[in-house]
Formats: C-alpha cells, structure tokens, sequence
C-alpha cells in the first residue's frame, strides 16, 4: 500500500501546483508546496495553517480477488486563521478556497501508481483510484478553525508489493 | 517469469467504475439506418469529444439493462428431455436517469416528439404546445455552425441569452421531418408553417450579438444552416402524453473503469416505451422534508437490426476494452 499512499501524495501535491502555486509551506528550510504528509514528517506540536496535511487511517483488504484490493482511509486535515492583511476575519473565506482546492485536487480520481522508493520513480501497472471525499463540519477553536475531509484510497497489489 | 524480472502483467480483476456517460445518435428514419459504433476503431475515442455523430448528454444515473430473451427447450424422448434450446423472442430493455433536463435529454425521456416553445405572435390565442409563433427571420449566406448570419434588422431582434431554433419552414410535406433528426411524423398536412422548428432538435443559445451574427455557444447539431433556412427564438420546450409518434436514436453507454479498461454497450437502435415520467431525488437523504432533484427517467425498448457479419439479428453489442497491461 505504500506505493498507492505515495502516489496519492504525489499526484494530490503536483496537481496543487498547478492549482494554486501561492500555497507554500517552509519546512525544514525548504519552501515546498502546501501539503504534507503527518506520518512523513516530524511530530508537530501544532498543526501548520494554510496547509493541507495527509493522515493515513484505516486499513483494509480484500483478498479474493485475482489481484488483493487494498483500501485506505486518508483524511485530509487542513485549518486556517486568516491573513495578516485582514486581521483574520477573512478565515471563513480562507477555508472556503481551501474546500475547491481540496475537490479540485482530487479530480480526476485515479493516477498511475508509481514506485517513489526508488530513484527514479517507475511507474507500475495499475492505477490508485478513490472515492468522493466526505466533508467533516468546522471546528473552530478561537481564531483557527478546521476541517477535515476522508477519502477512501484503493489500490491492487502489484506483484512484489 | 524470473524473479529479477519485472512484472509486465497483473491479473485485474472485476471493474470498478464510478458513474456511466450517455451518448445518442440519430436514427435516419427515412432510411431506417442506424448509427453503427465500431469499438475496435472507436472505443478509445475521449468521452469529452465522442466521434461524429454520436452526441454527448453527459453522465447518467440508474442505468439498467434488462434482457427479456426467452428461451424454450426443444423435448425430446420418453422421458422428455431438451435436446435444444429455440430463443423465443428478441427483446430487451433499457433504462436510466438523465442529470440535466437538455432539449435532447427531455425528447429521449418522452415517448413522443418534443417541440419548442416558439416566441409567440402578438396578440397570439392561447394554445397548449405554443400559440401561433412571431414570423421566423432568413438565415444570411455565410453562417456556421457556431454562427448565424442574418439581416441587420433580422439580428437586432436576437440578444445574448436567446435560445433559437434553425430549421426550413414546413410546405405541406408529409412523412418523417426535421433535421438533422427526424422531429416527428406528419401523417396529413398541418396548416402551420413554422411546425418544423417547433420540432427540430436544431437549437442554440446565443451568446453574443456581433453586428449580423448570432455568436452561439455550442455548435448546432445541424451543422452550418444553408441560407434560406428561417430562425425563431425560442422559450423552452413542451412535450406531450400520448401521440403516436416514437423517438429512435442509437445509443452508447460507456463505463469507465478504474484501471483504464471500458466497458461499451451499443444499442443501434432505441425507442421510447414509456410516456414522460420524472423521479424525485432528495438533495439531502437524512432530512426530511428535504428539497428534491427532479431528473428525468428514460425507458426504452431495443430494436433488432441484422448484423451483416452473419445476419444474426440483435438488439445490442457489449464491448471490452481491457486495461493496459492486464491478463485477459
């Protein structure tokens, strides 16, 4: 599943790109695009604003298959308080254009999985393909406020996975 | 396969596919000829941009296919056994729900034929599929299919918004009329001369006014309109229950699976079984009262043509298109 969770990262990350090249993040001294994945990095003690984070879920398989069906659940965080520029008061907007780009970033809904753990990337034979993602309600917890959205990934089990 | 090599192949199994995409094409009623799909030359074709003349009415929802071919075995022997089996009849049903209401997705979800709504006449007397229409305008040499030439004056009295219908304005003919889809069947001759363009599926919206030209947003299913066909603006459009006239279209449905394989059902000919019937679908199922989708429903009887491989008559051709790379 490692491969289909990589290359749901990669495609969700290249297609933001092209979506909004303004939404950026410094991490670890390098600017990169806005959208990370929790497992990937180290803990944070506070989540980052304006940027989309992957959190791997649940898991599961069906193995009756001629080639086994791997599913897992990613669920999308992402929270904001605003800009500077606007005291703030311009979070629920902020939020809003976060909610397109998330559902424009997941459209289409497949990508050519791709073997990223070696250099460089090869492209396998199946395709990584989910579902409509499912919208969590706002928290907000003073200025911030959050949401989240789950999708189901799936993926075959290509031979030597 | 070694174990240092690559695979190249992977077992897929069932598809998984999300939704089905709609595409229909005129039967030529005069000629009885449908609209042939050749999946072998065509089934890779990009579902935005289907191959000529198949039209594109978009995804759809609740597509069934009900076969109802029955067979019979042939006894034999004491006791009887079958010793062969006879198929009865040749039937089959298909059904599904369209996503937008279009004049082609309201016409293919009547059983009858579908009209336009004509801008009435001044002072017009009221009428139930449309009062007596405004006088139509010549079309000008020099249009397109994206474009109508007319009159300066003629243009002036079309605006950005305006839906219109091009077509010839009927002179008596009886017989199967309309283009370039047979509309309706005049079985005697009506005394309205704008009765084509009250049925033809020949409709635009326009988005701009240039001058002398109707600047439309999407090309007319007519192609560019010779000069001397007449254009009326339109206001919507108006079906009716009952009526002895049937649609008949060819029709392909295509599903897309998940691994890139497509799955193609190609049905030459389709006609309408039941009258205009709609379904109710809540916008929020957990709320109650909830505001509901209305969409259309479609149901239709497969008509048999004669396949000239073999002269096997069939009601429709299922096609595979298996993902790349994978065992078949």
């Amino acid at each position: 599943m490692q491969n289909a969770k990589d290359s749901f990262y990669m495609t969700l990350r290249s297609r933001l790109i092209t979506i909004n090249p303004d939404r950026t993040t410094l991490l670890r001294g390098a600017v990169r695009p806005g959208i990370l994945v929790e497992e990937a990095e180290a803990p944070f003690a506070q989540l980052p604003n304006d940027v989309f984070i992957l959190r791997w879920l649940n898991l599961g398989a069906d193995l009756n298959l001629c080639s086994p069906l791997v599913a897992a659940e990613c669920e999308i965080v992402y929270q904001t308080c605003g800009t500077i520029a606007f005291g703030g008061l311009d979070r629920g907007r902020q939020l809003t254009a976060m909610d397109q780009e998330l559902v424009a970033m997941l459209q289409p809904f497949c990508t050519p999985k791709c073997n990223y753990s070696v250099q460089p990337a090869v492209t396998m034979l199946t395709q990584v393909f989910w579902d409509e993602p499912i919208f969590t309600t706002i928290v907000t917890l003073r200025d911030r406020i959050t949401r989240s959205a789950k999708v189901i990934v799936y993926s075959y089990q290509e031979h030597g996975e | 396969m070694t174990a240092s090599m690559p695979a190249s192949w992977f077992s897929a199994p069932s598809p998984v596919t999300r939704r089905v995409r709609a595409y229909f094409a005129p039967v030529n009623r005069a000629t009885q000829t449908p609209i042939l799909f050749d999946p072998s030359q065509q089934g890779a074709f990009s579902l935005d941009a289907p191959p000529a003349p198949w039209l594109d009415l978009g995804w759809i929802q609740a597509f069934t296919r009900k076969p109802l071919i029955k067979s019979a075995p042939i006894l034999t022997g004491i006791p009887a056994a079958p010793l062969e089996q006879v198929r009865e009849n040749l039937e089959a049903q298909v059904s599904f729900q369209f996503l937008s209401w279009t004049k082609l997705t309201m016409a293919l979800a009547t059983g009858s034929q579908h009209m336009n709504l004509l801008a009435p006449a001044s002072g017009a007397s009221l009428a139930a599929d449309g009062a007596s229409a405004a006088p139509a305008v010549v079309v000008q040499f020099g249009s397109t299919a994206s474009s109508v030439e007319l009159s300066a004056t003629d243009a002036a009295k079309f605006s950005a918004g305006s839906l219109i219908a091009v077509d010839a304005d009927y002179t008596g003919q009886t017989g199967y009329v309309g283009s370039p889809v047979s509309g309706a069947y005049v079985r005697q001759t009506i005394n309205d001369v704008d009765y084509i363009r009250r049925i033809t599926f020949n409709v635009g919206f326009v988005t701009v006014v240039n001058g002398t030209e109707l600047v439309l947003a999407a090309p007319l299913p007519g192609g560019a309109p010779a000069a001397g066909l007449k254009v009326q603006a339109i206001s919507g459009f108006v079906d009716r229950e009952g009526g002895c006239f049937y649609q008949e279209w060819s029709a392909l449905f295509v599903m897309q699976g998940s691994q890139g394989e497509r799955i193609l059902f190609h049905y030459p000919r389709l006609q309408p079984i039941a009258g205009t019937e709609e379904a109710s679908v809540p916008l929020n199922a957990r709320q109650s009262p909830s505001s509901e989708r209305i969409v259309l429903k479609a149901n239709f009887l497969a008509l048999p043509v004669n396949d000239s491989l073999d002269s096997e008559r069939v009601l429709c051709y299922r096609s595979f298109l298996p993902a790349p790379q994978a065992l078949v």
